[in-house]
């Protein structure tokens, strides 16, 4: 079996009394389409923080391409190559789209502290985050500052960020929470075309989305996995459907 | 694609952007007896762009900048006083390297915090060498000061016009020239947009993979620096340094020209300085009690309607008009 | 020994003021997460409304105590809600501005109005003079601040562990838009909170009038000390802010004595070694800091 390229082992969190992750045996595969659902309140948010660093765990370790990274700061995850959106939305809100997307393409691109040459001098990043904005349709929204535009299309960004970082590992967050269905094939048509190699992590709501896009899917109920199979088995699952999908299915 | 056409532009230099040194170098001609005002103006907008480094693009809010201010100020008079070394250019390079060395310092320590913390974090520290310098009167000269100090000729060649402040004034401005252009490059820069990042979003900051603590603190000490140089500019023109090089009063006192002008702009500084002195000389000498009041509820308006200044406002106002044309 | 236990009587009164003062400060910073500078103000006005309403109503001091504290309260409530709500969502640098302002302003005033004098507080006859102690003598009234101090403190202790605003108080503090989606007017509460904070502020500026002094510089002069009070700690934790306003009044009561020209410096640096230490105070919430 070869190595999985996001890997947690025996993964704890606890608030106080509160346990969030209890005991998370986890495997994201290379290529893999893989989602995450569960619950509101099952510790999927704080699963993917733990993952990327926001959060540390009491116990427990995450590892990336085999190597420990459970003692690494958010930052430097993103360099080894895990990307994520947030569930809401963490943008500049005060800079253009291009700005906000030229700043991950910056940083991906090591020139991020560069203190001689203009930004605007950098065709590379300029064209690159040029692409990732045509990609997601935003093209005439590029100039504009993101808090004048609707929330969905903040959303789009908010993916356009995460792509822009070239990322090995791809973790989004409800990504079609706010997009209008109108809108919607956008984001489905931008995860479509990512590269095979990319793992994708989605957490989602959007049992629609979930079974177009998962190759594997993973249930999480407080803290723990419940269930973790392919979609047909997660579908006819009956401790699933009880806990979970119940009527989401049956309509 | 007009957006990335209209970020490869910015840093272009528009035509206006040679106004204030011409409109400097006309005041030289124009009011010859008034240049020890517009000294001390100048080394008020190199202070105030050092603290909008930090403030308005970094959004780091400190309210003790003065620290740096002083630093230079004391580095600059005591090499003078008890070294006897009064080359004024060296003197701006000792200043920048001591005032940039404590912002080193305090900044790797204090900017591990945020909000509150860092705030009360940054008037300590100001405090601390504000008693520091009111206690070792020996070198600094305690609760008066250093009077009467006395520079050599800048390059050898300009003496300094303790009358009039000729060779002052081009002095300072050659200085403020040339820090400016330091600060429009790292503006302009790639850093300098991951520092408006930071100030936008630490968080996003973080999960774009930007190393946002390093980034502060060189921000914090090149700010640091140039504080410095203005804080030594002030010594080498004036001839004197005291406590009040540094304490909450000056740090107040940038801030508010800062706020005044707009912050997160480059000119902001100019603008602010030019108005907050124009109006503290004629009205602050007259009626100091009014002028705090008016200062007071000038800080109050801004706050609530004009969070960006007068350059803000008419940043607005040409929005505005963009807007109903379209 | 005896000097020993008057200085550490004098320290504690002190301490006591700024407890008195800066409580308030430290309950609305930890609900409102607002900076507010101004808080020396509200302090300054009502010791300020004590003095005068003694000297020119001729209100005994129980009452003008009373009066200090309703009048600044009342006052405070209608500058949050006309003024201050609308920064809430602001960022740092703009209620730095607005509270920085709004200082300046009630500086100018009150010199305008009133003078740059120094006020003093005449004592009414049971608080002057000494008490005796059994193993020495104490100034009486700096034994009724301790004690003043003291009740307060069980006060609002009791009052927001046992009762139900207390509790709203703590959960709004602890995390605001949980309490508000269960129900608690967080509007409200801030200017209820607000005020009640401010007009305490008021009674240890009148309190402190003999201490601290009495002029329109005050809440300049002593913007630093609350800060670091509040700062050291802990913002929201009652207890906190009292063992350290103790802390600083002691500290600073014996350096006075000891280091005059050194004191202060010592004080800062502690403060901020403290503060690095421990970032939310000595006593505050732990967490993502």
């Amino acid at each position: 079996m070869s190595a999985a390229i996001l890997e947690t082992r025996n993964l704890c969190m606890s608030f106080g009394a509160l346990e969030v992750a209890r005991g998370v045996n986890f495997r994201l595969e290379r290529g893999a389409r893989h989602a995450l659902i569960g619950p509101n309140g099952a510790g999927k948010t704080t699963f993917v923080n733990l993952l990327t660093g926001l959060l540390r765990p009491s116990r427990g370790s995450v590892l990336l391409e085999g190597e420990d990274v459970t003692a690494l700061a958010q930052a430097k995850r993103v360099k080894r190559g895990i990307s994520r959106t947030f569930q809401i939305n963490q943008l500049f809100r005060g800079l253009t789209v291009q700005e906000n997307v030229g700043i991950a393409v910056s940083e991906r691109l090591g020139v991020g502290g560069s203190m001689l040459r203009p930004a605007g001098k950098r065709a590379d990043v300029i064209a690159e985050a040029s692409r990732l904005i045509e990609m997601l349709k935003l093209g005439e929204d590029a100039g504009r500052r993101v808090a004048e535009l609707p929330y969905g299309r903040q959303r789009l960004v908010e993916i356009a960020i995460a792509l822009g970082l070239n990322p090995r590992v791809l973790l989004l967050d409800e990504p079609a929470a706010g997009i209008p269905s109108a809108e919607s094939h956008i984001l489905l048509d931008a995860i479509a075309t990512l590269p095979a190699e990319i793992a994708v992590l989605i957490i989602e709501h959007d049992m629609d989305l979930v079974f177009r896009f998962a190759e594997r899917i993973t249930v999480l109920v407080s803290g723990a996995i419940l269930a973790e199979g392919a979609p047909a088995e997660i579908a006819v699952n009956r401790e699933v459907r009880s806990v979970y999908l119940g009527s989401a299915l049956d309509a | 694609m007009s957006a990335a056409l209209e970020l490869t532009r910015r840093h272009q230099l528009k035509w206006w952007e040679a106004l204030p040194w011409i409109v400097a170098l006309a005041a030289f001609l124009a009011f010859p007896t008034y240049l020890a005002f517009g000294t001390q103006l100048l080394i008020t907008i190199l202070f105030a762009l050092s603290l909008d480094l930090v403030l308005g693009y970094a959004g780091i809010v400190t309210l003790g900048h003065a620290a740096f201010f002083g630093a230079g100020a004391y580095t600059a008079g005591m090499m003078a006083m008890h070294w006897g070394w009064n080359e004024p250019i060296s003197g701006l390079f000792a200043a920048a390297l001591v005032a940039g060395a404590i912002g080193l310092a305090s900044g790797l320590v204090l900017l591990r915090t945020h909000g509150l913390t860092l705030l009360m974090l940054t008037l300590c520290t100001m405090a601390l060498l504000e008693q520091a310098a009111n206690m070792g009167a020996a070198w600094t000269g305690g609760f008066d000061g250093m009077p009467g100090l006395s520079f050599g000729k800048i390059l050898g060649l300009f003496g300094f016009d303790v009358l009039y402040f000729r060779s002052q004034y081009l002095y300072v401005l050659a200085v403020l020239f040339l820090c400016f252009v330091i600060v429009r490059t790292l503006v302009y820069s790639s850093f300098g947009q991951s520092l408006t990042g930071i100030r936008e979003n630490v968080l996003r900051m973080h999960a774009v993979g930007a190393p946002v603590r390093a980034r502060q603190v060189l921000v914090y000490t090149v700010s640091a620096a140039l504080a410095g140089v203005a804080g030594a500019l002030f010594t080498q023109a004036t001839g004197y340094a005291n406590l009040a090089v540094l304490g909450l009063e000056r740090s107040a006192g940038v801030l508010i020209v800062l706020i005044l002008g707009g912050y997160g702009r480059l000119y902001g500084a100019f603008v602010g300085a030019v108005a907050y002195m124009l109006i503290e000389d004629v009205l602050a000498k007259a009626y100091p009690t009014a002028w705090q009041l008016g200062l007071g509820l000038t800080l109050i308006a801004v706050a609530l309607f004009a969070r960006n200044g007068v350059i803000g406002l008419f940043d607005a106002l040409r929005r505005r008009l963009a807007g109903a044309a379209r | 020994m005896n000097s020993v236990a008057s200085i550490l009587l004098g320290g504690m009164a002190s301490g006591m003021v700024l407890f008195i003062v800066s409580v308030g400060l430290s309950v609305t910073m930890g609900l409102m997460g607002f900076v507010n500078l101004a808080h020396g103000a509200f302090a300054m006005l009502g010791g300020y409304a004590i003095v005068l309403s003694m000297r020119h109503w001729g209100l005994p001091f129980p009452a003008a105590l009373l009066f200090g504290f309703a009048s600044v309260a009342a006052l405070s409530a209608v500058l949050e809600r006309l003024l201050y709500a609308r920064l809430y969502r602001a960022g740092e640098l703009d209620q730095v501005l607005f509270t920085i302002g709004l200082v300046f302003v009630t500086i100018a005033a009150v010199t305008l109005a009133i003078g740059p004098e120094t006020q003093t507080v005449v004592l009414p006859a049971w608080l002057r003079g000494q008490t005796d102690l059994g193993f020495m003598q104490y100034r009486t009234y700096s034994l009724a601040l301790i004690a003043a101090g003291s009740a307060l403190m069980v006060a609002l202790w009791f009052g927001f562990e046992r009762t139900r605003i207390g509790a709203r108080i703590r959960a709004a503090v602890d995390n605001r838009r949980m309490a508000q989606s269960m129900g608690v007017d967080v509007g409200r509460l801030f200017t209820l909170t607000f005020a009640f904070g401010s007009g305490l502020a008021a009674v240890g500026g009148g309190l402190g009038a003999e201490i601290l002094g009495l002029d329109p510089q005050y809440p300049l002069r002593y913007l630093a000390y609350f800060l670091i009070v509040v700062a050291v700690g802990g913002m929201g934790r009652v207890n906190g802010v009292f063992f350290a306003a103790l802390l600083i009044g002691v500290l600073d009561f014996v350096l006075k004595i000891y280091f005059p020209k050194g004191g202060t410096l010592f004080i800062y640096a502690l403060t901020l070694i403290l503060l690095l230490a421990r970032p939310h105070g000595l006593f505050g919430k732990r967490g993502v800091a």
